[in-house]
């Protein structure tokens, strides 16, 4: 080609298209600290708020009208009550589907539906589940507004997905050697599942399990649909006592006229993260320990 | 009371079948004839044969029993004294029950606390003899699995095939809700559809459920105002945040960043995730809110309100941002190598490979990434309920307040409200809408996913 490629014309060309590529590549990082810059915002400003009121009283203290007494260990153990319910709802419910859809199912139209329903529920907003605790839970079987029960119930049905879905990817990942070893050596399918593939997919299903509960500790428009909007003012001594959680202690302190409960919303609004960054640390702790590269 | 004692019963029934069938089992295998399956298995099936019967009968019978309670209560000489109308009666009926539970809780009715003894009794009269029958229920079941029980019985099949079924019952779970959801949104929004047209709901502009009393209050129900709150806050808005700084966070990591910083960045993108929604929504009410408050003032805006359109929208993006960019991520790095290789080679620059070559190749990853995202923002509840208003307004300007669907189920929902009213109706028929839209979304962008991936493979 008789371009010449040191001429004024061409060296100016060269020079823009350098000159946006620096400028392309400074909007890519600019973005990136943007975002990040406004998560730093956030944390910076409830620690400024809520640290100086992070004291024991206040951990152990329940919820009062008073901001000076107020404390989260009401919310904080109805959120325990209300996680051990949604474990020990969606865990099984979730390993054993995940199991059967990634082993064990035909591979037909109504196994298709039953895929495509789950992926679906993962992705509908919360506070549709919340509407259908109300409707069911509350008005056909009665049971108690505002418990851990219900609230459990209504977080296990929005958990379930999540599960089911890592835990599918975990099954998938264990390789298919040590299913036709076991196989070979004599085991029914049953045994090869539930005492070779489920053991080793375990870290995987539990890393996914964690995450999910982090998100349902989080979550608090559901819990607004069942009721659990009232001043409670002693913890719950049962599943069935009317109780609130640390989500709702904070919806319902930040709508507080009195100013001093500024200091409390951000007290609170610190124990959660830390419990959410203690859980995701987990997950990704038990990830990178148990992790086998096959 | 008898309840556990049964429970208990029953445990140890099982127990005691399943030392007992594994002990016979081991007997043929000591005795060199060898069983089909291993001797545990046999345990497992004498033990289901007997607590299973016993369990079904057990929960039909709680099932069934309260209507045999009732039946002995309305015979006796004090129901003479029950009041006609049928409210009343519920109320004190149902208040007995309560007392006949829990002798302590307050009560109106004297009537009612007269009535609690006899409906203790026959509840547990009814208990016991529920508890006989599944007994028996268990003892027949018993029998029957001890009877086949010989050498050559493939328990071991039998007991994989129940498995089996529970797996699959497990897995239908998913369908029941999805169902149940359906279900009863449905039925609700078909009971509000008798009460208002839907014409009126899906066109009309102005709405006050507050003021919804009489005959014309479709007039009331235009909820045409939320569906534009929605999606000027969680689509315009929202997006105009989110789509930029989630698209360009992408591109820089999967292209410009080292290992290093693309190991550390991405956790923390993560972490804007996984934030809750409260904790944003707190943010935006506390920080944000007043800050476009006082910048609509130095506009020159007059009486600006705190909650604005702009504030829950601009915290919304924020929120979305780790859904575009992982997305993006993953559409972005799904394309060939090749292809960004390719041209390179002829001598692109980075940047003009990533606009005229990656982007369009990935573009199908990532409109699906923001249409999941537009459904996840619309779907979105805490924000809206503490930095957006409640006032259905129809404006342009994103300093005024609006409201959302999601904020209105919330407000027609919470307090005591009859579960009748089209109040609490019409929130069941937004729900429907919300669902049935993001659905929507979400199947298209799945299937543009698929099928993009395909068409790379």
């Amino acid at each position: 080609m008789n371009r010449d490629w040191n001429s004024p014309v061409m060296t100016r060309q060269l020079a823009r298209r350098h000159a946006a590529e620096r400028r392309f590549r400074f909007f890519g990082l600019a973005a990136i600290v943007l975002s990040l810059s406004f998560l730093f915002l956030l944390l910076f400003i409830m620690l400024k708020n809520g640290l100086s009121g992070l004291d024991w009283s206040f951990l152990t203290g329940s919820d009062s009208t008073d901001p000076a007494t107020a404390g989260v260990w009401g919310a904080v153990k109805g959120s325990l009550l209300m996680m051990l319910v949604t474990l020990a709802l969606s865990f099984p419910m979730g390993v054993l589907a995940a199991v059967y859809l990634e082993e064990f199912a035909p591979r037909n139209r109504w196994i298709d539906l039953v895929e495509v329903s789950i992926n679906n529920l993962a992705a509908v907003p919360s506070i549709i589940f919340g509407l259908l605790g109300l409707a069911v839970f509350i008005n056909t079987m009665q049971l108690p507004r505002s418990s851990p029960l219900v609230g459990g119930l209504t977080l296990a049905l929005m958990t379930m997905p999540v599960i089911v879905i890592s835990g599918r990817n975990a099954i998938k990942a264990v390789p298919p050697s040590i299913r036709d070893a076991a196989l070979a050596v004599g085991a029914s399918p049953v045994q090869t599942v539930f005492q070779h593939v489920v053991p080793l997919a375990m870290p995987g299903i539990m890393t996914g399990t964690i995450i999910g509960m982090a998100r349902a500790l989080g979550e608090t428009a559901p819990l607004l649909m069942i009721g659990m909007r009232a001043f409670v003012a002693t913890p719950p001594d049962s599943i069935t006592a009317p109780a609130s959680v640390l989500p709702m202690q904070i919806f319902l302190w930040s709508d507080e006229i009195n100013a001093g409960f500024v200091q409390n919303t951000s007290a609170a609004i610190i124990v959660l993260l830390v419990f959410l960054l203690t859980m995701n640390g987990l997950a990704i702790y038990l990830r990178n320990k148990f992790e086998v590269s096959w | 009371m008898i309840s556990t004692a049964f429970l208990i019963a029953i445990a140890a029934l099982g127990l005691i079948a399943w030392f007992t069938a594994r002990a016979k089992a081991k007997l043929f295998v000591s005795d060199g004839i060898g069983t089909y399956s291993r001797p545990h298995y046999h345990g497992w099936h004498l033990a289901l044969w007997v607590v299973i019967p016993a369990l079904l009968i057990w929960l039909v019978w709680q099932a069934i029993s309260p209507q045999f309670v009732m039946a002995a209560i309305t015979s006796l000489p004090i129901a003479e004294q029950l009041p006609a109308s049928d409210f009343e009666r519920q109320t004190l009926l149902s208040e007995a029950w309560r007392l006949a539970s829990d002798p302590n809780a307050g009560s109106f009715y004297p009537l009612a606390q007269e009535l609690a003894g006899p409906i203790a009794a026959a509840q547990s009269r009814y208990a016991i003899i529920g508890a006989l029958i599944a007994l028996i229920a268990a003892f027949t079941g018993g029998a029957y699995g001890y009877s086949r029980l010989r050498a050559g019985f493939p328990a071991r099949t039998r007991i994989e095939r129940g498995v089996m079924l529970v797996l699959l019952l497990a897995s239908l779970l998913a369908i029941l809700t999805t169902f149940g959801i359906i279900a009863s949104l449905v039925y609700e929004t078909a009971l509000f559809f008798q009460k208002v047209s839907p014409v009126d709901f899906l066109t009309g502009t102005h709405w006050s459920p507050g003021t919804a009393i009489g005959d014309d209050i479709g007039k009331n129900f235009g909820a045409i105002p939320l569906f534009w709150g929605t999606i000027y806050i969680g689509v315009i808005i929202a997006m105009i945040v989110a789509i930029p700084l989630g698209l360009m966070s992408a591109i820089f990591l999967t292209q410009y960043a080292s290992q290093r910083v693309r190991r550390w960045i991405k956790p923390m993108l993560e972490i804007l995730a996984g934030v809750p929604t409260v904790v944003y929504g707190y943010f935006a009410a506390l920080t944000v809110a007043p800050f476009i408050r006082d910048l609509a003032a130095s506009l020159g805006k007059t009486n600006p309100s705190t909650e604005s359109a702009l504030a829950a929208g601009l915290v919304m993006g924020i929120m979305i941002i780790p859904f575009v960019s992982s997305m993006a991520d993953d559409s972005i790095a799904a394309v060939p190598r090749s292809m960004a290789d390719g041209s390179l080679a002829m001598g692109a620059t980075k940047s003009e490979t990533i606009k005229r070559v990656l982007i369009p190749a990935a573009l199908p990853g990532i409109v699906a990434g923001v249409m999941l995202a537009i459904s996840r923002a619309i779907g979105e509840t805490m924000i809206v309920v503490m930095a957006a208003g409640a006032a259905a307004n129809l404006t342009l300007d994103p300093l005024d307040s609006m409201t959302t669907v999601t904020f209105q189920i919330v407000q027609l929902l919470t307090g005591d409200q009859e579960f009748d009213s089209p109040k609490t109706l019409s929130a069941f028929a937004l729900g429907l809408i919300l669902f049935i839209v993001t659905l929507v979304l979400n199947i298209v962008a799945l299937r543009v996913v698929k099928r993009f991936r395909e068409a790379y493979e």
